[in-house]
C-alpha cells in the first residue's frame, strides 16, 4: 500500500519570483534543542499504524532518522520522550506466552524500566523503543486496598466488555496508597482505509473524599489525501461516590454514556454552527456562478466584500 | 536531500495538522536547507495584510513574495518596495485584476464574508496563478463552536490553439474547534488536497478566467462535501467504533434475534 505523496502535487509550483527569504520566519527567539524538536514530535505522534508501530519508534523511525541524518545518538536520547508516549497514550503490550494485553502508565510503574499488572498479579519489564515486554515475574499487590482493587477490575473488565469492542484496562494503587486509579484504553486502528482511533480514560478514586477525578480524551486520525485530527479531552468530576466496587463502575459508565452522547452533539453542532458558516453549499440563489456575467453581479447586486470595514 | 524532504512532508502528514506552522518550523531548524523548498510545499493558514494603497485586504502566501515583500492584487505592488521587482506581463496583470474582481464576487456569494486574492504570472506556455479564499468564524456567531477555512487553489495553464490544459491542485485548510462545561475541549483540524487536469476550449483571456472559476467553483464544492464527510461522518463513525454507547451484548442479541428473523423468513419461502 503506497498511502498518498503529497510532493506529485507539487511538481507544477514554479515560483514567479526569485528573491529568498532574507528574515528567515522560522525561527524564533528561543530555539529548542534538536533532541527536543524532535521529542516533540514523538510526543505527539497519532494513535500507532499497523505498519509502522507507532510511528515514531526508534526501530522504525525513517523520518525522523533521516531528518536528523541517522543520528543515532539522537534516538538514544529520545529515550524519555518515547517512555512519556507509551505512558500517556497507556501502550499495550502482550506479556510473553500470553494472549491479553496488559497497560503501561505511569501508575503502574515500578521503576528500572518495569511495570506490573494487578489482574495477573506479575511484572514485567518494557522496552519503550520496541514496545515489547520481557522477564516476566510475579508481583504480589501491595496495597491497602487490594481487595478493592480485584473487585474493580472484575467490574470494570465488565464494563468495558460492554461498550468497547477492544480494550484493556488496569487498576492500581496510587498516590501513596491513598487512592486507586482506574484506566481504559480502546484502540482501533484501520490503516487500509487511512484511519486510526484512540479512547483513554483514566478515573482516580480517592476513598477518603469519596470522590473520582479524571479525563476523558478521544484521538482520531484520517490521512487519506490529508491530515485530519479529532482531539477531545473531558475532565471528569464526580462526588459522593461509596467505595463499593459496583458503584464506582457505575458512576463511571454513566459520566463516560454522557459524554459520548455529549460528543455526538457537538459534532452536529459543528457542522450546522461553524462549517456552515464558513462557506456556502451553493449562493443564496441555489444556482452555481454565471462566470460568463460575473461583470452583471457587480452591477446587479450590491457586493461590497473584501474591503475595509 | 530528496528523501528528507519527503521525510519531512510524511511527518507533517502525521503531526496534529493544527499546529503545522509550528511543526515546519521545527523541522526547517531540522534541515535549514530545506527551508526554502518545504515552505513552498506545505499549505498554511494564509495572513492577511491590509494593501496601503487601495485599503483592500489581501492574503499572503509564497506566491506573492518576493524576499520578505508581498505584492497587492489590488495595487499591484510590493511591500516594502522591492527595487527590482519582476511583474507579470501585461497581459497576465490584466487576466489578474479580472480574476480577482470575479473572485470577489465569488467569495461574497459563497462566503458572505472573509477575504479572497488572486495571483497570476508568467510561464514560457502560458501561465500560472494561485486563488486564496479565508473566512474565521467566532464562537459567539455559532453555537459556542468557531472555525477558519483556508482554500488554496494552485493552477497551471498550458495555452494551445483553440484549447488549453489546465492542472488544478486545491487544498483547503479546516480548522474547528469547540468547548463548554459538558463537552470540555473538543479539536477538529485538517487539511485535504485533491487534483484535477483538464482540457478546455478558450475564447479570448476572458475566457481563461471563466474556465479558472469554474474548475475552482466544482472543486470546492466536491472538496466541500468530502470535508463534510470526512469531518462529521468519518470522525463521529471512528468514534462509535472505539465505544459503543448501547451495552455490546444488547445490540449483539439484537442482531442474532434480526439474523434469525431473516432466516426464518427465507425458510418460509423454501
Amino acid at each position: 500500500m503506497i498511502p498518498f505523496k503529497y510532493q506529485e502535487f507539487y511538481t507544477h509550483a514554479t515560483f514567479p519570483y526569485r528573491h529568498g527569504i532574507k528574515n528567515l520566519r522560522v525561527f524564533g527567539t528561543a530555539m529548542p534543542s534538536k533532541t527536543e524538536t524532535v521529542a516533540s514530535f514523538v510526543e505527539a505522534a497519532p494513535p500507532g499504524e499497523v505498519s509502522r508501530p507507532p510511528l515514531l519508534s526508534c526501530r522504525d523511525a525513517p523520518d525522523i532518522k533521516s531528518l536528523t541524518y541517522d543520528d543515532s545518538q539522537i534516538l538514544q536520547s529520545l529515550q524519555p520522550a518515547f517512555k512519556k508516549y507509551n505512558e500517556e497514550q497507556f501502550t499495550t503490550v502482550k506479556l510473553p506466552g500470553s494472549t491479553e494485553t496488559v497497560i503501561v502508565s505511569s501508575f503502574n510503574e515500578l521503576g528500572d524500566g518495569r511495570y506490573f499488572d494487578s489482574a495477573n498479579q506479575s511484572s514485567f519489564e518494557f522496552d519503550h523503543t520496541t514496545q515489547k515486554a520481557s522477564s516476566v515475574q510475579p508481583h504480589t499487590l501491595d496495597s491497602q486496598h487490594a481487595e478493592l482493587i480485584i473487585s474493580l477490575l472484575e467490574s470494570l473488565s465488565t464494563h468495558a466488555a460492554e461498550h468497547f469492542p477492544a480494550s484493556s484496562i488496569g487498576v492500581y494503587p496510587t498516590e501513596n496508597d491513598s487512592a486507586i486509579a482506574l484506566v481504559i484504553v480502546a484502540n482501533k486502528y484501520s490503516p487500509n482505509n487511512f484511519w486510526n482511533g484512540r479512547w483513554r480514560s483514566v478515573y482516580i478514586f480517592t476513598p477518603s473524599s469519596s470522590t473520582v477525578a479524571g479525563s476523558i480524551k478521544v484521538d482520531v486520525h484520517y490521512y487519506e489525501d490529508g491530515n485530519v485530527r479529532l482531539l477531545t479531552e473531558k475532565p471528569v468530576q464526580i462526588s459522593g461516590v461509596d467505595d463499593r466496587a459496583q458503584e464506582i463502575v457505575k458512576q463511571i459508565a454513566r459520566v463516560e454514556k454522557k459524554y459520548q452522547e455529549d460528543l455526538n452533539k457537538a459534532f452536529s453542532n459543528l457542522s450546522e454552527g461553524a462549517f456552515k458558516g464558513l462557506r456556502r453549499q451553493l449562493p443564496v440563489t441555489r444556482q452555481k456562478v454565471e462566470w460568463e456575467k460575473i461583470g452583471g453581479y457587480r452591477l446587479g447586486q450590491d457586493i461590497g466584500g473584501g474591503r475595509s470595514r | 536531500m530528496a528523501d528528507q524532504f519527503d521525510s519531512a512532508l510524511d511527518l507533517l502528514r502525521r503531526l496534529n495538522p493544527a499546529h503545522t506552522s509550528k511543526n515546519l518550523s521545527a523541522i526547517c531548524s531540522l534541515i535549514p536547507a530545506e527551508e526554502e523548498n518545504l515552505l513552498a510545499s506545505v499549505d498554511q493558514p494564509l495572513s492577511v495584510r491590509r494593501c496601503k494603497k487601495s485599503g483592500r485586504d489581501y492574503l499572503l502566501c509564497d506566491y506573492n513574495r518576493d524576499g520578505d515583500s508581498y505584492r497587492s492584487p489590488w495595487s499591484n505592488e510590493f511591500d516594502p518596495p522591492v527595487e527590482d521587482a519582476e511583474l507579470s506581463s501585461e497581459r497576465v496583470r490584466k487576466m489578474e485584476v479580472r480574476a480577482n474582481e470575479a473572485f470577489d464576487v465569488y467569495r461574497e456569494l459563497y462566503y458572505e464574508g472573509g477575504t479572497s486574492s488572486v495571483y497570476f504570472w508568467d510561464l514560457d506556455d502560458g501561465f500560472a496563478g494561485v486563488v486564496l479564499l479565508k473566512k474565521n468564524s467566532s464562537s459567539t456567531a455559532a453555537r459556542g463552536t468557531s472555525g477558519a477555512w483556508d482554500s488554496i487553489h494552485v493552477l497551471e495553464v498550458v495555452e494551445g490553439g483553440r484549447t488549453s490544459k489546465y492542472k488544478l491542485t486545491s487544498t483547503v485548510i479546516l480548522n474547528l474547534g469547540s468547548s463548554g462545561e459538558a463537552l470540555g475541549q473538543l479539536d477538529l483540524s485538517g487539511n485535504m488536497t485533491r487534483q484535477v487536469e483538464q482540457d478546455l476550449p478558450v475564447d479570448g483571456d476572458e475566457g481563461h478566467v471563466v474556465n479558472v472559476g469554474k474548475m475552482v467553483e466544482d472543486m470546492e464544492l466536491k472538496m466541500r462535501n468530502l470535508l463534510q464527510e470526512v469531518y462529521f461522518g468519518k470522525a463521529k463513525d471512528v468514534v462509535g467504533d472505539l465505544r459503543s454507547i448501547p451495552a455490546l451484548s444488547e445490540s449483539n442479541r439484537d442482531k442474532a434475534t434480526h439474523r434469525e428473523m431473516i432466516n426464518s423468513m427465507s425458510g418460509m419461502k423454501v
